[in-house]
């Protein structure tokens, strides 16, 4: 039992309440135990706790402490520029700290945009009198007044209702007005009549309603705690960088940790040895790392937002290219929501073409237009199509206003095609029962001025006629019908004709088309209207014909729909329209090639999770005659078994969903701001094919990511290598830590991020998602930076140390002063062999398996720019004196330059042979 | 196992919905019901008038229903006056309405509705009415922990409660996600999480099955409360009975109450359940 089940004065029982309001003592004790009347944010993690959080996951504390020990090794040891080294790692912490939390941020604001669906003032009976008051203050129990242009505070049950129609939108999604009722309702709260929901606003009428729940325990509130305590967790990428951060601070321990003990055992002081283990861990860990894959998906949302894809988070960029189902609606999405007349069917003529020339229809009685653009003849005076066009005409909310219709897609068709074949027609409407999705029909009464022949002596004069005219679905409209129209004649719809008209209903919707259905009857004599209660105004009605509307696909979707099943991404549509209808639109646009699994609404609420769980499986489903709130259940259900999942979305009540799904989609012209708020994309033209695009941008970052890594790895070796010939070896130090900063966060930078600006590869909308167990940072990528690009760059290094050194007079073991001009131009050097092989490398990074040449030398210009900046820093920390003074280096000659390309020759020639080979392999 | 129900009632609305599910049960239970109130020495007459016309409506409804009740009303300490009234009577299960101060304090700061949970030596059913109308739950949601005890009371109980209003439970288990260091967080799909399901919790469900409830059970990994919450409203239950907290002050000050939490953000209505037998 509930609250809609029970009569007036069982409501007023048991919200223990009466019809003169609650008194203002016992409004304020409610008031104080059920909290304001207001919409709250979930307690979610503050952003300042998830910006500190940066600082203390592993790989931070790891660096906190090495900051720490170098601080610590400047006061026992001043001026040996630990400190420096301290506040350079701690600038690492800050950087990826911040560039971190930049990639997770996301300005969350759909709780105010929820907010704003709620009155401030409402008016209350209290104490017997009317009130205006605060809606924060209302209380269960409250006697609220509605009248038009309210909005409704709380969940209400209507106790008295005159001509009320609400607007539901906000929680059903539906533009349509629905008239409300006080009666008691079977059935659940959600759907039931007599229910004011918080958010709704009243369009007409009045009436008067109790409150039994407010603000987070209404359906409003439901949806705001959804919308605000769903969280679609880590992205892919996320995890993978936590995985990847793992791993090298695990590795960079474990080496730091050995080599110390190394260093130990043959005889190395302590703090010599502590410098050595700091530099090994600063060298594996690559600094620049959180920043490129930052920027890179910054500038991966900035193309994607010329794609007309606009990204409000920045790690979304990658994870829609992981995206394994997209779940979308039809109307607008796949199709233009542009509807059109297409098809026709009456009993008389079986099928007629749109747009026939109405005047020279051979059974077409003359029509008499003009001001009274009355019909002509009585009620057999008409043929079907004739009645049939003027009902679509009349029974119609659509306007022709300034040259332009105006109105619900549908019924502008509808009103479209009858003026464009029959002119002006004028009648006054007299009453509606409007539309909604409950009923799925519509009815008028009209008023019309038929032109009737009196006498034979005068011309025809006009008389009054007043008519019930109902169109809706054919579910809705064939059962309330007792007669045809057939041949200008009221026939018996008997069962042959029941199916003829049922098969032509189908045969349309197997089009594709959205079909209406169209009925009259006579609803008054002379003196006027006999009744118009539902019960007598559509009951009997005469059948006379269907309508099939045409909402083309758009014309980019198929394509789009191809690309999806090349990259072996399900599809699933969520629609309101009939499962025919669905079915014929997605055969049109590729979507499903046999007989698709078909859910109605109906049968998705009696399912359980576990039968949806095994329908989900099917390869080609659809789900028809749904609404937004179902959207939610198929996108948990399909990532609680491990899909990925992009989710289209436009009304309030989407939010939930949209927040849920990995990659939640609004729709930029279509979309409420709520459903904008709670997205993760928003789609501009709300196109299905620019969510295809997008992906394929997606799966391009990714892999752009890792060529940069790639890129940012190989020089993790030549940073690494100094420091083991230093320990084992026993030389001077060939490159220091700050010189290794020097590399990752500042010469590697832009051309990591010019790779991140790779263009898709042809193939890349032709492989299968993304495994979820394939890693970021793999066995086969490691060996390529660390086992054959690294081990070059890493020799170009020592070369040109060793080289400067001996050219300088240096003998072996012999150990140089920091400070001394040698060995800093030896540092120089090799700092600068590091710089030239990572020019060669970021060519070689730009593909795994493409030799540099098929992609095109000068596909990416970025490149280009990226490696000016790369040698220009390089000059400025050679040659000028700040550069010098900041990382302890030294000018050197031209010549210690030209002696290093060779290096990053072999480098990319070596690199070219090891594709050769590799596609070789690939091919056979 | 019910012979004996007490509804306590004061001058807020809530108590009374509260001691509807009193009611409710003490008719599945064929049980004796007795409706309370204690008037505190300060409480104004209004308050008073309102709380005795409350044991009226409720005493009536009682009859209507065929139920035997006795009404009790006193002065003094609610908590000492309850406690005697439960002794004297030898009362099996309190139903009492949470205040405000349960929602706004913290839990163990020591609230009305948490001594009275401690002290009472029997069952105690603390009631949170979020949603006025919901008046017979169809969708019980029952939130268990891993090693939850007293299986037979809780089964028994919550097996009454949706015999008196023909509902169907659903048995969720949030569970930690499993995680690897090098890995993180593994995915297992529901299928695999149903092998992992906690003895106790399919024991409980054995339970519910031998009471011929009608019931479902579900296992998922999350943050506990957040998980119930957004079970509780994406799936539209209409109320959801949670075992009292076992957490400890210290516990519950470092790693949080996920009770508490439930309690601050449920979007229906909620019964912090505690068996007798966990006093002892």
């Amino acid at each position: 039992m509930k609250i809609n089940n029970l009569t007036k004065e069982e409501v007023l029982h048991n919200l223990v309440t009466s019809e003169n309001g609650l008194s203002e003592e016992e409004a304020k004790r409610r008031l104080s135990e059920f909290g304001l009347n207001e919409i709250e944010e979930v307690k979610r993690t503050s952003l300042s706790i998830k910006f500190l959080k940066q600082f203390i996951h592993f790989l931070a504390i790891l660096l906190w402490i090495g900051a720490g020990l170098a601080i610590l090794s400047e006061i026992l040891h001043p001026g040996e520029g630990m400190l420096t080294l301290g506040l350079a790692i701690i600038g690492v912490i800050f950087i990826n700290a911040i560039f971190t939390f930049v990639q997770e941020y996301r300005a969350e604001k759909s709780i105010e945009k929820l907010r704003l669906l709620l009155p401030f003032y409402v008016k209350v009976i209290r104490e017997e009198k009317e009130k205006e008051i605060p809606a924060r203050d209302v209380v269960p129990g409250d006697l609220i007044i509605l009248s038009e242009g309210n909005k409704v505070p709380a969940d209400s049950r209507l106790i008295d209702t005159t001509y009320l129609m609400l607007n539901n939108a906000s929680l059903t999604g539906e533009s349509e007005p629905v008239p409300a009722q006080h009666k008691p309702c079977e059935g659940e709260i959600i759907e039931s009549r007599n229910i004011a929901f918080a958010g709704t606003t009243v369009v007409s009428g009045s009436g008067k309603a109790i409150v039994f729940a407010t603000g987070m325990g209404t359906e409003f509130g439901r949806i705001a705690h959804l919308t605000s305590a769903v969280e679609a967790g880590l992205s892919p990428l996320q995890k993978e960088i936590v995985k990847v951060t793992r791993i090298i601070a695990f590795l960079s321990t474990i080496m730091g940790v050995l080599f110390f003990f190394i260093g130990h055992l043959i005889g190395i002081g302590f703090w010599e040895n502590f410098i050595f283990a700091i530099g090994i861990i600063i060298a594996n860990v690559p600094e620049g790392l959180l920043p490129t894959v930052t920027l890179s998906l910054a500038m991966g949302s900035q193309r994607m937002a010329k794609k007309k894809a606009l990204i409000k988070t920045l790690t979304s960029v990658e994870t829609l290219g992981s995206v394994t189902v997209i779940c979308t609606d039809k109307t607008g999405t796949l199709t233009q929501n542009r509807m059109e007349v297409k098809e026709i069917w009456t009993a008389d003529y079986r099928k007629i073409p749109p747009s026939p020339p109405f005047s020279k229809s051979p059974f077409c009685p003359p029509l008499i237009k003009g001001d009274i653009g009355g019909l002509s003849g009585g009620m057999g005076g008409l043929d079907s199509y004739e009645w049939l066009i003027k009902t679509a005409y009349l029974c119609n909310n659509a306007r022709f206003i300034n040259g332009e219709y105006k109105g619900d897609p549908t019924e502008t068709a509808l009103l479209k095609y009858a003026r464009e074949n029959i002119g002006e027609l004028k009648s006054e409407r007299l009453h509606e029962i409007p539309f909604d999705s409950e009923r799925k029909r519509m009815t008028t009464v009209n008023k019309i001025l038929e032109m009737e022949i009196l006498s034979p002596r005068f011309p025809p004069s006009p008389i009054p006629r007043f008519y019930a005219l109902t169109k809706g679905a054919m579910e809705s409209v064939l059962p309330i019908c007792k007669y045809i129209l057939r041949n200008g004649k009221i026939t018996s719809l008997d069962e042959a004709l029941k199916k003829e008209t049922t098969d032509a209903y189908h045969s349309l919707m197997d089009k594709g088309l959205r079909v209406l259905s169209f009925a009259y009857r006579e609803a008054g004599d002379s003196s006027g209207v006999l009744q118009y209660a539902p019960t007598f105004i559509e009951t009997d009605m005469v059948f006379v014909g269907l309508i099939g509307i045409e909402d083309p696909p758009r014309p980019e979707v198929s394509e789009a729909v191809r690309k999806c099943r090349e990259a072996g991404i399900k599809i699933i549509m969520i629609t309101g329209d009939a499962s025919r209808t669905a079915v014929a639109i997605a055969k049109e646009i590729g979507l499903v090639k046999g007989s698709p699994f078909v859910i109605e609404g109906h049968e998705f609420v009696r399912m359980s999770d576990k039968e949806l769980r095994e329908k989900l499986t099917e390869e080609e489903i659809i789900f028809s005659r749904m609404t937004p709130k179902h959207k939610m259940r198929v996108v948990s259900i399909l990532k609680e078994e491990g899909q990925r999942v992009a989710v289209t979305g436009d009304g309030v009540n989407d939010a939930p969903a949209l927040k849920k799904a990995d990659i939640g989609i609004a729709m930029g012209i279509a979309g409420t701001d709520v459903a904008k708020e709670a997205s993760d994309m928003i789609l501009l033209d709300d196109n299905f094919a620019t969510i295809v695009n997008a992906i394929e941008e997606g799966r391009a970052v990714y892999d752009n990511i890792r060529k940069f890594i790639s890129y940012i790895f190989s020089s993790n070796i030549p940073e690494i290598v100094p420091y083991l010939a230093y320990i084992l070896f026993r030389i001077p130090l060939p490159l220091t830590i700050i010189q290794i900063l020097a590399v990752d966060l500042g010469t590697d930078m832009l051309p990591a991020l010019a790779l991140g600006a790779e263009k898709p590869t042809e193939g890349i909308m032709k492989q299968p998602p993304r495994d979820p167990k394939e890693r970021l940072l793999n066995l086969r990528l490691l060996t390529r930076a660390y086992l054959f690009l690294g081990p070059i760059e890493a020799a170009a290094g020592l070369f040109g140390f060793f080289y400067v050194l001996k050219s300088g007079g240096w003998q072996w073991g012999q150990m140089l002063p920091s400070d001394n001009l040698l060995y800093m131009q030896a540092t120089t050097a090799c700092l600068t062999a590091i710089i030239v092989t990572q020019v060669a490398n970021v060519f070689a990074c730009r593909s795994f398996r493409e030799s540099v040449f098929k992609i095109g030398l000068f596909s990416n210009k970025l490149i280009f720019i990226g490696i000016a900046f790369e040698i220009l820093l390089q000059i400025f920390i050679v040659y000028h004196p700040w550069g010098n003074r900041i990382f302890a280096t030294a000018p050197i000659s031209l010549n210690i330059w030209l002696i290093l390309i060779p290096f990053a020759v072999f480098l990319f020639i070596a690199e070219e042979i090891r594709k050769v080979f590799l596609h070789q392999i690939y091919h056979t | 196992m019910y012979k004996k129900i007490l509804a306590a009632v004061n001058e807020h609305i809530n108590s009374e919905i509260s001691a509807r599910y009193a009611l409710n049960l003490a008719k599945a239970c064929k049980a004796k019901l007795y409706i309370c109130f204690i008037a505190e020495k300060d409480a104004s007459p209004s308050s008073i008038e309102m709380a005795e016309n409350a044991v009226k409506r409720l005493f009536m409804q009682a009859r209507e229903m065929d139920i035997k009740v006795e009404s009790i009303a006193e002065t003094g300490n609610p908590l000492k006056e309850i406690e005697k009234i439960v002794k004297h009577e030898g009362i099996d299960i309190a139903f009492a309405a949470t205040r405000r101060e349960d929602i706004e304090k913290r839990f163990y700061a020591g609230t009305f509705a948490r001594r009275l949970s401690l002290n009472l030596p029997c069952s105690v059913a603390l009631v949170r009415v979020v949603h006025m109308g919901r008046l017979h739950p169809h969708k019980i949601l029952v939130p268990l922990k891993g090693g939850v005890g007293y299986i037979k009371e809780r089964a028994h109980f919550i097996a009454k409660m949706a015999e008196a209003f023909g509902s169907k439970v659903f048995v969720f288990h949030a569970t930690k996600p499993i995680t690897k260091f090098f890995h993180g967080e593994i995915h297992i799909t529901p299928i695999e999480w149903e092998k992992r399901l906690p003895e106790n919790i399919a024991d409980f469900m054995k339970h519910l099955k031998r009471h011929k409830i009608e019931y479902e059970g579900k296992l998922l990994p999350g943050a506990v409360a957040r998980s119930i919450t957004i079970e509780a409203a994406s799936k539209r239950h209409d109320l959801i009975i949670m075992g009292a907290s076992e957490r400890s002050l210290l516990i519950s000050i470092l790693k949080g109450n996920p009770v508490e939490a439930v309690l601050r953000e449920a979007p229906c209505d909620m019964i912090i359940f505690k068996p007798h037998h966990e006093n002892k």
